[in-house]
């Protein structure tokens, strides 16, 4: 076990190398630089001494491998830099934003996970059934709605209409007047909209994945045989078929905690959650490259983190898979 | 109980919080540094220029109380105002204000948004004179000199002196302003607050709340929502929404036109388009009145050369090109293109006339606009393809040169110098000469422009210039599109500036306030939020 730990490790850290490697070529690859992109934004009258300044300070005028290094060299100590668009610290605007855009995802990602996985498991007891089939039309509908008409749906009945719940932003501006409990409440409310709009294509996944896992396994011959030697039907479902689905709704885990941390553009700009989706989408635009880098390196960690819990749950619940590695 | 005067809206009362919105958070609230509109939009309450703008966009006193120009035009001797102070108590010295030249000037600063407008700046002989007086020295005199002053947002030594210049005032600010910076949380809101001790006339407004709203439309469901006071608004929202009952009750719709324009942009380094003949042809192609009232629901103008109706350089007798393809399809004629092998498109040497328009990616306007032109000259035998770039690529490629012919815009500066677009001195990347022109005669116009002091004869100068550039066309100026703003009824004493909009000329914000009965953002609460620091 602690040998196939360290090999996965040892993969991890080489693709990270890589991931950096590549980002960095291909960020510079893409044509335009920090420094067309302020002359084109900023009007006719720019200072060419400034400008040539911006890039030497950037190293912008040193060769590739070169600019490589120096950021490498920064990056090993945990400093990416400073935003090429205000200078403030790389990891001080994403370490800003992280905890909202985390906040924000991993509540949706809760909500989705508590009600996509039990109604997952409830469609595979009644595969095929026609309460079954139209609740799968259902998912189906709900995962294609685009995210950015729901919200505006949303905004527009909940909160223009009717005024039940705000508009936008993460806090009323009156919320410093407020106590504890009546503060928290205020943020809940702020919550509801984004929230509901990140959630409802996810149950759907949720619910499909799970629902074709369990139905996957429930076809196999021991839960034939399970049922043969008698076992009740929630024992079947629970101690038998539940435990051998786990395996593929690791795999899910895997691709859905990078996206906790890498945010969602549409949602973060319409309802003004100021988190890292819009800083990656914006930096882009911008040509940042120290803030694109910083961001980059960031999901590239979270997902390898990620992935690796993933390789270790598998050979936890899954014994053939750390025996074979052991075996060779 | 005391007796007071009866409310009414004709009288501006003090306090109140007016809430705006920011459509993208500041960069940084060091004036010097200043990037972009809305940097300067929250700086320009918090610090005071060396001169302002009035509505008619002509210099009037800030913190200079008066000046005097040099009869060579190379020296400005400015009297401050002597009961100007910093938001720290401190008094605003001539020594200040050369600090902030310094700063400004400095390279290693890159100010580059303001440096050029003082790049002729001699600091050598520029002094202080007695203690509130201070005589700033150029090497070259330029008639535009006066207004880039008006970006001398004057900061205090003793606090803009110490640290990183660069780093340490991205959140914090010291100034001459009407207001003091309460708080900043990055990427959410700023909050200001009227100074109890500011030496000028007091603006109206107790507090004003910035908050970034970035989506449109968040912000313009935001305004009816009374979350906030005011806001830019589409053209399709003030098509659908600003004349319903219901919503002009409540909120008044404004529209005027800003310092800018848009353009095609012919590259004259590619032979298809070295002939001003042909330039004019193409030009004549574009069917301006019906892109402006389909496209824009007549919110838009004509352009006929380089200068808004709005600015005094501007030539009213110079005609709009016109809408006219079989004048068009002539001239090509005299240019020698003919469809010669009557394939439908027109042949010179054998050469088919074929090439690219670039325009912005994600510009729905733009797209249409050069889908409109495509038909128009496929009529007449001439094949355009339409390439839309992202924004960072086509800057890249517009500047450097490196295009056929691209539709694009410029913000203008509110001096009519012509020197960086059209001078031959001013070719990439030099300057921002992209479409490579070169005439003599605009040359010499441009430099007479820059040097003549006497505005009457500049303006003589530049309406020639108007003339000369729309007899060339090295671009085809297309239109103005007119900025609409939706601004809460509840918010008195909104005017509109020339050529300038709502903010950042004198009075312009600072006339603004809100009756007494109907300040519906004034709660205690305002003073802190969880989480910030002061």
């Amino acid at each position: 076990m602690h040998a196939y730990i360290v090999r996965r490790l040892l993969y991890a850290v080489i693709t990270f190398f890589g991931i950096t490697v590549v980002t960095f070529a291909l960020i510079h690859a893409v044509p335009g630089d920090p420094i067309t992109f302020y002359i084109g934004t900023h009007g006719q009258n720019v200072s060419r001494p400034a400008l040539e300044a911006i890039r030497h300070e950037y190293h912008l005028d040193d060769p590739l491998p070169k600019q490589y290094l120096y950021w490498l060299s920064g990056a090993v100590r945990l400093d990416f830099g400073r935003s090429t668009i205000d200078r403030r610290p790389v990891v001080e605007r994403i370490g800003e934003k992280l905890p909202n855009t985390f906040e924000l995802n991993f509540i949706a990602f809760l909500i989705a996970a508590l009600i996509g996985l039990p109604a997952g498991l409830w469609s595979a007891t009644r595969s095929g059934r026609p309460l079954e089939r139209s609740s799968a039309v259902f998912f189906f509908l709900l995962y294609s709605l685009p995210a950015f008409w729901v919200a505006l749906l949303l905004m527009q009945y909940f909160a223009v209409r009717h005024d039940l719940l705000p508009l936008f932003g993460m806090a009323s501006d009156q919320a410093g007047a407020m106590s504890m409990p009546q503060r928290l409440l205020d943020h809940v409310r702020h919550l509801i909209l984004p929230v509901v709009t990140l959630t409802y294509a996810q149950i759907a996944i949720f619910a499909r994945f799970s629902k074709s896992a369990l139905t996957e396994v429930i076809r196999q011959d021991f839960i034939t045989t399970a049922r043969a030697k008698g076992a009740g039907e929630s024992a079947v479902l629970w101690r038998h078929a539940f435990r051998n689905a786990l395996i593929p709704l690791v795999t899910l885990l895997g691709l859905v905690i990078p996206s906790l941390i890498s945010g969602s553009v549409i949602v973060e700009t319409i309802f003004q959650w100021d988190g890292i989706g819009r800083l990656y989408f914006d930096s882009i635009l911008a040509r940042d490259y120290p803030t694109v880098l910083g961001l980059t390196v960031a999901t590239a960690l979270v997902t390898l983190f990620a992935s690796l819990l993933a390789d270790i749950l598998y050979a936890v619940a899954d014994p053939r898979i750390r025996l074979g590695e052991g075996g060779r | 109980m005391r007796l007071a005067e009866p409310a009414d809206d004709l009288t501006p009362q003090s306090g109140g919080t007016l809430v705006r919105r920011l459509e993208s958070d500041v960069v940084t609230l060091n004036p010097v540094l200043a990037t972009s509109t809305y940097d300067r939009q929250v700086d320009n309450y918090l610090f005071t220029p060396m001169v302002y703008f009035d509505q008619n966009l002509r210099c009037i006193p800030a913190l200079a109380e008066k000046w005097d120009i040099s009869a060579d035009g190379k020296i400005y001797t400015f009297r401050l105002n002597k009961n100007a102070t910093f938001s720290d108590g401190t008094r605003v010295l001539p020594s200040d204000v050369i600090f902030t030249l310094k700063k400004i000037v400095d390279p290693e600063m890159e100010a580059a948004q303001i440096a050029d407008g003082f790049e002729e700046l001699d600091l050598a002989n520029t002094r202080v004179v007695d203690d509130r007086t201070v005589a700033v020295a150029f090497k070259k005199a330029l008639a535009s000199q006066l207004i880039r002053f008006n970006n001398v947002l004057v900061v205090p030594e003793h606090v803009y002196g110490k640290g990183n210049f660069k780093t340490d005032f991205t959140s914090r600010a010291v100034g001459s302003g009407p207001y003091r910076l309460v708080r900043r949380v990055p990427g959410q809101e700023i909050l200001l607050q009227l100074r109890s001790d500011y030496w000028g006339p007091k603006p109206y407004l107790q507090n004003v709340l910035f908050k970034v709203i970035i989506d449109a439309t968040t912000a313009w469901n935001a305004l009816k929502h009374n979350d906030i006071d005011e806001t830019m608004i589409s053209s399709d929202v003030w098509l659908r929404e600003s004349r319903r009952p219901e919503l002009v009750k409540t909120v008044d719709f404004l529209r005027f036109y800003t310092l800018n324009y848009n353009y095609v942009a012919w590259n004259e380094r590619n032979p298809l388009f070295a002939d001003k003949r042909v330039r004019r042809a193409l030009g004549m192609c574009i069917d301006l009145p019906s892109i402006i009232n389909n496209m824009y629901h007549g919110t838009a103008r004509a352009m006929n050369g380089p200068f808004t109706p709005d600015e005094w350089a501007y030539n009213p007798a110079v005609p709009v090109l016109p809408f006219d393809p079989v004048g068009a399809k002539r001239l090509l004629n005299d240019a020698g293109w003919f469809d010669s092998k009557n394939t439908g498109v027109l042949e010179r040497d054998g050469k088919p006339f074929k090439f690219d328009m670039y325009v912005f990616a994600g510009g729905a306007t733009s797209l249409t606009f050069a889908q409109l032109l495509q038909e128009e000259l496929k009529k007449i035998g001439v094949v355009m393809n339409v390439v839309t770039l992202e924004p960072a690529l086509m800057f890249q490629r517009v500047l450097a040169g490196n295009y056929e012919s691209a539709y694009i815009g410029w913000n203008l500066d509110p001096d009519p110098d012509q020197y960086v677009v059209f001078d031959s001195k001013s070719f990439p990347p030099r300057g921002q000469n992209v479409v490579f022109y070169s005439n003599p005669v605009a040359d010499q116009l441009i430099e007479a422009g820059r040097a003549e002091l006497d505005p009457s004869k500049r303006v003589k100068i530049y309406q020639q210039l108007n003339e000369v550039l729309a007899e060339d066309q090295p671009y085809t100026w297309t239109i103005q599109v007119s900025v609409k703003w939706a601004v809460s009824k509840r918010v008195k004493g909104v005017k509109i500036g020339r050529g300038w909009g709502l903010f950042t000329w004198y009075p312009g914000e600072f006339d603004w306030w809100i009756p007494r009965d109907q300040r519906i953002h004034d709660r205690p609460a305002l003073a802190q939020v969880p989480g910030t620091k002061r």
